[in-house]
């Protein structure tokens, strides 16, 4: 049975559709989505006379563990759509809060995928899990390969002139700005961050910005059908996607298959070929110790969001405490000068 | 009064994951189901030893100020950390010791970044601090 409020919005929904479409639109069932906090997510089933379409509403939360703007990450979905990459179809972004009291964009369904590599994690999944690791990597190393400037992101995106520098900055005003508590581990992080700052990207590219597992559908086979999540794209340096892909966090606790996937050189060989790069070590290093600390940062601001915010989401008060206990531990872990790799790889 | 509240948290934790989630109608309430039954074994682990871990850090971060006071008494920040080494939290209420425990935290972000450059030995028994105070805080959770 679906709750009166979730079906009043489906009807809602219904009623905006019908009005984009020309044709009427019967709803014939509504659920939300767990996941992709930063919005409300809904999987929508329509009646278009008589056939049967499945739509994904995405709205904007009361408060949200990321705060980003939704048409900067529709038209970045619309770039990635035209560009060939595998993203769900962008149908209508829609501002106005009079339809659903907030804004939402709506999106066409990949059906019978599935983003649970938890789910692969057994020995009978070992051919399945190679082959989603194995597009994982060569499909963020494509994504590198890209100029950001003909996918067209250029034009509502910055072009920064030290990427490194930028998303420093940026992340340590975040956790300046909504911890509740001081972060010893973070102030030290950002010490060694901008002691070892490397020089400006030589090459800039589209960076997804939460590109890890759990941000992807996958088919039975193993094929990657749709990237999602990209709130947080932006222009910047190809090394920073790839070393939040591999930060030890997404497979924890088992940190031997980067996100429980692909031993991390696989991984790090598939992006390589697949985006004509060779990882400039002495700056990835840099870039690992940076995505555990911008982890850090979006865990501690999703505590703010829990404690002062209207929305009780579980997940705000799971990245609170249980995601900003690991990230810690994982940050001493490579900073501390004997690095004990309890809890993460020696840096690279 | 049930005593061991952290063993009740607990149980109502494995309740939550065991009965309550696998019945739910929909995804979407399985999964919260799910993260709210993670936060209770936390919360559960917290409760028992919230007042002993932030005295241990208190006493440590005492220890850490004192070695600076004498290696460096003249060092940024030394007035502000003499006080703290003279003072106790004001009653063993978490929320006071909280005030306490953060009071002393940003004292020794100060120090710290000042050894970074200055004192390599005293740089590390910080980080030895660091690496504790994270220990002790852990969360040790199953899969749920």
């Amino acid at each position: 049975m679906v709750p009166a409020a979730l079906e009043a919005l489906g009807l809602r929904l219904c009623g905006y559709l019908q009005a984009q479409w020309g044709e009427p639109v019967a709803l014939a069932g509504i659920e939300q989505i767990p996941g992709g906090a930063s919005r409300e997510t809904y999987r929508v089933r329509l009646d278009l006379r008589g056939l049967e379409r499945v739509v994904i509403l995405r709205r904007d939360p009361k408060t949200s563990l990321i705060d980003t703007e939704r048409a900067h990450e529709y038209r970045t979905y619309e770039a990635a759509f035209r560009a060939g990459l595998p993203v769900p179809e962008p149908l209508f972004l829609e501002e106005d809060p009079s339809w659903l009291e907030r804004p939402f964009s709506v999106m066409a369904e990949i059906a019978d995928c599935s983003s649970r590599v938890a789910d692969l994690a057994g020995d009978e999944q070992a051919e399945v899990r190679a082959r989603v690791g194995a597009e994982k990597w060569a499909l963020l190393g494509r994504l590198a390969a890209m100029d950001p400037h003909a996918l067209g992101v250029t034009s509502f995106m910055p072009v920064p002139e030290h990427p490194a520098a930028r998303e420093l900055e940026y992340w340590a005003g975040v956790i300046d700005a909504d911890a509740l508590h001081p972060q010893p581990v973070a102030a030290a992080a950002i010490r060694w961050l901008r002691a070892h700052l490397p020089p400006p990207s030589d090459r800039l590219a589209l960076v997804h910005g939460d590109y890890r597992s759990g941000n992807f559908l996958f088919a039975p086979d193993g094929s990657i059908k749709g990237v999602l999540d990209w709130e947080m794209a932006h222009v910047g340096d190809p090394l920073e996607d790839l070393a939040w892909s591999l930060d030890p966090l997404w497979p924890w606790p088992d940190r031997h298959l980067a996100g429980g996937l692909l031993p991390r050189e696989e991984a790090i060989a598939l992006w390589e070929q697949a985006s004509g790069m060779r990882v400039d070590r002495e700056a990835f290093r840099w870039w690992q110790v940076f995505a555990s600390l911008k982890g850090l940062a979006i865990w501690i601001s999703s505590t703010e969001d829990f404690a002062h915010g209207e929305s009780k989401e579980p997940i705000l008060a799971v990245a609170g405490w249980v995601m900003t206990d690991r990230q810690n531990r994982i940050l001493v872990d490579r900073l501390h000068p004997d690095a004990p790799a309890r809890y993460a790889e020696p840096l690279l | 009064m049930i005593p061991q509240a952290s063993r009740s948290l607990a149980d109502l934790a494995m309740k939550l994951a065991g009965d309550i989630a696998p019945a739910t109608q929909t995804e979407y309430a399985a999964a919260n189901a799910g993260l709210m039954a993670m936060l209770l074994l936390a919360l559960a682990q917290e409760q028992e030893r919230a007042a002993a871990v932030r005295m241990l850090d208190i006493d440590e971060m005492k220890l850490l100020f004192r070695a600076a006071q004498d290696q460096h008494p003249d060092a940024p920040g030394a007035g502000q950390r003499a006080s703290y080494c003279e003072r106790e939290p004001k009653s063993l209420l978490i929320s006071d010791l909280d005030r306490f425990h953060a009071e002393g935290l940003e004292a020794l972000i100060g120090l710290h970044a000042w050894v970074d450059e200055e004192d390599a030995a005293l740089d590390r028994a910080i980080w030895d601090f660091l690496l504790h105070h994270t220990e002790r805080h852990k969360f040790e959770l199953p899969p749920l």
